[in-house]
């Protein structure tokens, strides 16, 4: 065996001690070169996620101009504007229904189709490639589509309802901005079914399907199955998706921007699509920034049970 | 076999039946309605401003297929096909570029701060865009890269390194490190082995991350919206916004546009649907 092998880190370390010891130079070279194979891919994360990141936090305790001069730090004065500030507290709670009403539901629908996906039947190919759309358009064009669907005038669905004849007038799906907003609710629980039945699927199919056979044997019924087996075993693959579309639904602009834009009056705003408008329709950048942070200390706290959950599983697979 | 259900060989019976015929019926009425909305798209792109607004029929009295050339001289719809391939193609390479080196590093390689670098880049999938827009415009700015497609490209690039350093490091701890070795003593040097040993045998799982991010570039929206001001750098997912005009929305020529942007990414998606799971189980989920 050479001295240069790269094996894996274990073994290299036992055949380093074993082989002539390397040059000075070399050695050197050996320790710093994985940095040199990450330094790309950190510089690049560093430019455009870091410095945006140190950047809010920033503005958000500066005062900063409409036309975005920063004039110094005010004492978290834009955080308790934006806390104070009526429309907050609306916005906070609409962020808080629509990640928890999204997640939630998509999660649950998500793994049934999963588990009736998982089953053996003609066409099964077709009908998995006909469940990933919605994951693969993008979200505008998705909201769009059901703006108009939904639309009383001359939406498809009031059409469709009433060729079918279980409605004989048009219906105003949106009377309320409540109302707008189950429909925002709904798509985004309509775009968000497939990464959690792909998710669980991907975790279904790596259980041995002896456990199954062992368990019939037992005469265990199907719910009983479901419960101590599947559901067990599928708890990784679930966890994840779970906490990622946290993630991915409480930062969810699209939809509510194609569908409301946040009218009215907040009415249908998210944390997201609010700090939108406070920095670039009504130049408060500090105000927005705060908004950011606000938002940014919620997600922690899932990201952080997000990365110690799967630093920890990371662990025992090294 | 891993369905509960048929787990042991039994005579047909009445249960069975029903239970198969229920999930026929589930699974198609799950089809149906997922297939609707593209549906609604495609029989409205096919009428006429006036039977659209009359709201009488479902299908189109006759189908207009005209909508889908006139796009292409009402917007610069060219231009914004062609900035949504640059975006995305751009995206996409640069990703690799540093991905990849990140990943094999991270799989191959012990140093310290590995565990501060794999923990950053799991944090670092909470930051959506969207939260950070207001410092990713003073980036930009600083950088002269406001309204400019390599901004774009950049901002797609940085925001999806977490997933391609996550799916890429798990494929390379699937792929023993036997054939590397060899390599290395026949004289080989590092990165030889890793270009003409490793990468070949990884190619599955790095087609599915290419893929993945090409789409997630293709489809992205908001910084987009934010960043680009001239016209004709948009790219379609902003660009086909054209037709929806503040005071009235040209619904046909929205969804005529709109399948053009969705059909390149469905059919990609399809492709990599399978890999994709495996590699989400694998990179993603397991860790």
């Amino acid at each position: 065996m050479s001295t240069k092998t790269p094996a894996a880190p274990a073994e290299a370390q036992e055949l380093a001690k074993k082989a002539p010891r390397p040059s000075g130079s070399k050695k050197l070279f050996r320790k710093v070169e994985p940095y040199i194979w990450i330094a790309p891919s950190i510089i690049l994360m560093a430019i455009f996620i870091v410095t945006p990141i140190v950047k809010v936090f920033q503005l958000s305790m500066s005062k900063v101009t409409r036309a975005g001069l920063v004039k110094g730090y005010n004492n978290f004065e834009n955080f308790s504007k934006v806390l104070k500030s009526p429309a907050f507290a609306l916005v906070l709670k609409n962020t808080i229904v629509w990640t928890i009403a999204v997640v939630v539901i998509s999660t649950v629908l998500g793994f049934m189709l999963a588990l009736v996906l998982n089953n053996k039947f003609r066409g099964r190919k077709v009908a998995r490639a006909i469940v990933v759309f919605p994951w693969a358009t993008t979200l505008v064009i998705q909201a769009s589509a059901w703006n108009f669907i939904i639309n009383k005038d001359y939406g498809t669905l009031n059409t469709l309802l009433m060729k079918l004849g279980f409605i004989s007038a048009p219906v105003n799906w949106t009377p309320t901005p409540g109302a707008y907003f189950a429909w925002e609710i709904a798509c985004g629980i309509f775009v968000t079914i497939p990464f959690v039945t792909f998710c669980v699927l991907s975790g279904l199919q790596s259980i041995d399907a002896s456990y199954y056979e062992a368990a019939t044997v037992d005469g265990a019924g199907y719910f009983q199955k479901l419960f101590n087996i599947t559901l067990p075993l599928v708890k990784s693959s679930l966890t994840v998706a779970t906490v990622l579309n946290i993630i991915y639904v409480f930062n969810s602009f699209p939809i509510i921007w194609t569908m409301t834009k946040g009218d009215p009056a907040n009415h249908t705003d998210t944390l997201v699509t609010y700090l939108y408008k406070l920095a670039f329709y009504n130049g408060k950048q500090g105000e927005a920034s705060a908004v950011s942070v606000i938002g940014f200390l919620i997600l922690l706290i899932c990201a952080s049970v997000y990365m110690i959950y799967t630093l920890r599983k990371g662990d025992d697979d090294l | 076999m891993s369905q509960p259900a048929n787990a042991v060989k039994k005579p047909i019976s009445v249960k069975k039946t029903i239970l198969r015929v229920l999930l026929y019926f589930v699974v198609l009425d799950v089809c149906i309605i997922t297939l609707y909305p593209y549906f609604a798209m495609l029989c409205t792109a096919l009428k006429n401003r006036v039977e659209i607004f009359s709201g009488d029929n479902i299908l189109p009295v006759t189908a207009l297929w005209s909508n889908f050339i006139d796009i292409w001289s009402r917007a610069p719809m060219a231009k914004y096909m062609l900035n949504s391939v640059l975006i995305a193609g751009g995206s996409t390479i640069i990703a690799m570029l540093c991905g990849i080196p990140a990943a094999y590093a991270l799989a191959r390689m012990k140093f310290k701060g590995q565990t501060a670098f794999l923990g950053f880049v799991i944090v670092s999938q909470m930051f959506a865009p969207v939260v950070l827009l207001i410092g990713i415009y003073q980036v930009m700015q600083r950088l002269g890269l406001t309204d400019n497609i390599l901004g774009l490209i950049f901002i797609n690039a940085a925001f999806n390194q977490a997933f391609t350093i996550w799916l890429l490091r798990g494929t390379f701890m699937g792929i023993s490190t036997e054939m590397e070795q060899a390599a290395t003593i026949d004289g080989c040097t590092r990165v030889q082995s890793m270009m003409k040993v490793l990468l070949p045998v990884a190619a599955p799982g790095i087609v599915t991350t290419l893929i993945f991010i090409f789409i997630n570039a293709w489809n992205e929206y908001t910084v987009a919206l934010c960043l680009i001001s001239t016209d004709t750098y948009k790219p379609l997912t902003v660009g086909i916004n054209t037709f929806n005009g503040y005071n009235m929305i040209e619904w046909q020529y929205l969804f005529a546009a709109s399948i053009f942007a969705i059909i390149p990414v469905v059919i990609l998606f399809m492709c990599i649907e399978k890999n994709l799971v495996s590699g989400l189980a694998s990179g993603g989920v397991k860790g």
